[in-house]
């Protein structure tokens, strides 16, 4: 119970000098960015987490970043996973050492766990200490903020984000019900990092209570 | 990582038995170099034959998408040269003390010499009266020595400069008016001083826009039939005047050859014609200046 399981990345290009129809496209600004550097990986949501911190470790900027519908184990190819994320800057040295970010972020900090012994209910209890300029922007917070970005399937997190709402002193900045693109359910909370630890952690125990006795007391 | 431990402390509040998978192996982040510039095995050796031809920042290696730190240093360094330089004041009496004919443009103190080139430009009254009185009239050559923008590099090589172009004009037959000091002086002071005097061609030499590294560079300007009014491409002039670009005793040489050049056609700036000067050519063609190297002036191990 509560194993990590790794997300995988599927594919990670760069393209140094990008045509400004495909900057366009995807969020960039041809005046500012010329190099673009794409992942996909077959976890959403610690892929946001890594993209963010990309941005914390390079001049790179988050342009573009999408989760695909229903997951996956619903890609549209054996590289598409679950999300596409592309980030943009003047200079590919910068996108290197973006991705590099990313990849170190994804390899040793952000993952789901499973929250029962078999590992299929996916929960992603996980705190930031100092939030990067990508979710900065996202949830309306500061650069440097702490927050707990919290996901798990639809009632299994709404449950358990009531009671880490209860549990420390955090307020939610976002809350995305269900169904999401990957029909999960998530949430953004805030407040100082403890508060947000103890959050997680409330959270990902009403998980694993939920996952345990998934019919509650009421059906007995 | 934080969130990593906080899931592994309430397993184990959880009572959880089954064997967790090995964390997944590699270090974290690759250490930083011990020597921040670059080896020299990894530097390019086309961008190291380069670098030693020029001063210029090439061949500087980068750790990463930065600056090594002791280029940076030695950018911060070279800055607060230049820093120096635009800030020294030409001492009161300088001119007077080396023998010069000392006057003052119409600014009052540093501050507005650097932020009043207008005023720079024109004399004081005081400097005029002065000059109308003491100064030799009607001669060839005006030369005038003046603090510019760097009075460090005129009270270091000023002199030098000064004597050895006065010397080669009089060695070229040439008649060489009263050497004046002027302080707080933009270069056009040139055209009203030369007006006064009647003199056939103005030259001022003076400390040059200092750059990076090189606080004591002189330029000379030189203008046939000066008068207030003329304007930058009525004017020849050299820059680069110091010891790691053209010392002294050639530049001083190569301007009275100029100045003779702008006697004989009647003209200067743009007009004149310097193809015809085989003079020029030669000591152009002899003055080969060996490759230049960087002078550190921060040394990181």
């Amino acid at each position: 119970m509560l194993a990590p399981l790794p997300p995988i990345i599927l594919a990670t290009r760069r393209i140094p000098n990008a045509d400004p129809a495909v900057l366009l496209a995807y969020g960039a600004d041809p005046a500012r960015h010329t190099a673009l550097g794409l992942l996909t990986c077959d976890q959403d949501d610690p892929t946001y987490v890594a993209l963010d911190e990309a941005t914390k470790h390079a001049a790179v900027e988050v342009v573009f970043a999408r989760s695909f519908y229903a997951g996956a184990a619903h890609g549209s190819g054996p590289f598409s996973g679950e999300i596409l994320g592309v980030i943009a800057a003047a200079d590919p040295e910068e996108i290197e050492e973006g991705l590099k970010a990313a990849r170190r972020c994804l390899e040793w900090d952000a993952c789901f766990y499973g929250a029962n012994d078999a590992g299929t209910v996916a929960v992603f209890p996980h705190v930031i200490p100092s939030i990067g300029a990508y979710l900065a922007a996202q949830s309306g917070l500061r650069v440097g903020d702490a927050m707990a970005y919290l996901v798990a399937p639809p009632l299994e997190g709404t449950i358990a984000l009531d009671v880490a709402l209860k549990a420390a002193d955090v307020r939610a900045v976002k809350i995305f019900p269900p169904p999401t693109e990957t029909n999960f359910t998530a949430a953004w909370l805030t407040g100082t990092q403890t508060a947000c630890e103890a959050a997680a952690v409330a959270y990902l125990a009403a998980v694993v209570d939920v996952a345990r006795d998934p019919l509650g007391g009421a059906f007995r | 990582m934080r969130t990593r431990a906080l899931v592994e402390q309430l397993r184990a509040q959880l009572g959880a038995a089954d064997p967790l998978p090995p964390p997944p192996p590699a270090a974290l982040i690759t250490p930083p170099p011990k020597r921040v510039f670059p080896s020299p095995k990894r530097r390019s050796v086309m961008a190291q034959r380069a670098a030693d031809h020029t001063t210029a920042l090439v061949g500087i290696g980068r750790v990463g998408t930065r600056y090594a730190t002791d280029v940076v240093l030695q950018f911060q360094a070279e800055l607060a040269v230049a820093h120096g330089a635009v800030e020294a004041v030409l001492p009161e009496g300088w001119a007077a003390s080396m023998g010069l004919l000392g006057v003052q443009s119409k600014v009052q103190d540093q501050h507005q010499h650097l932020l009043r080139p207008d005023l720079g430009r024109r004399l004081s009254p005081e400097g005029r009266a002065l000059l109308e009185a003491r100064a030799i009239k009607g001669a060839d050559i005006q030369p005038i020595l003046a603090d510019g923008l760097s009075a460090i590099a005129t009270q270091g090589a000023g002199m030098a400069l000064l004597n050895a172009f006065m010397d080669q004009c009089r060695a070229l037959g040439m008649s060489v008016g009263t050497p004046v000091g002027a302080r707080f002086a933009r270069v056009w002071l040139e055209d009203e001083i030369g007006e006064i005097t009647g003199a056939k061609v103005s030259a001022i030499l003076l400390g040059e826009r200092p750059g990076l590294g090189t606080g004591d560079g002189l330029s000379a300007y030189l203008v046939y039939g000066p008068k207030v009014g003329r304007t930058d491409g009525d004017r020849n002039m050299m820059s680069n005047i110091h010891q790691r670009g053209t010392p002294p005793e050639q530049a001083g040489a190569r301007l009275a050859l100029l100045a003779k050049a702008m006697i004989d056609q009647g003209v200067s700036g743009v007009d004149l014609d310097l193809s015809q000067i085989a003079e020029l050519r030669e000591l152009a063609a002899q003055s080969y200046r060996a490759p230049q190297r960087r002078q550190r002036l921060v040394e990181v191990h």
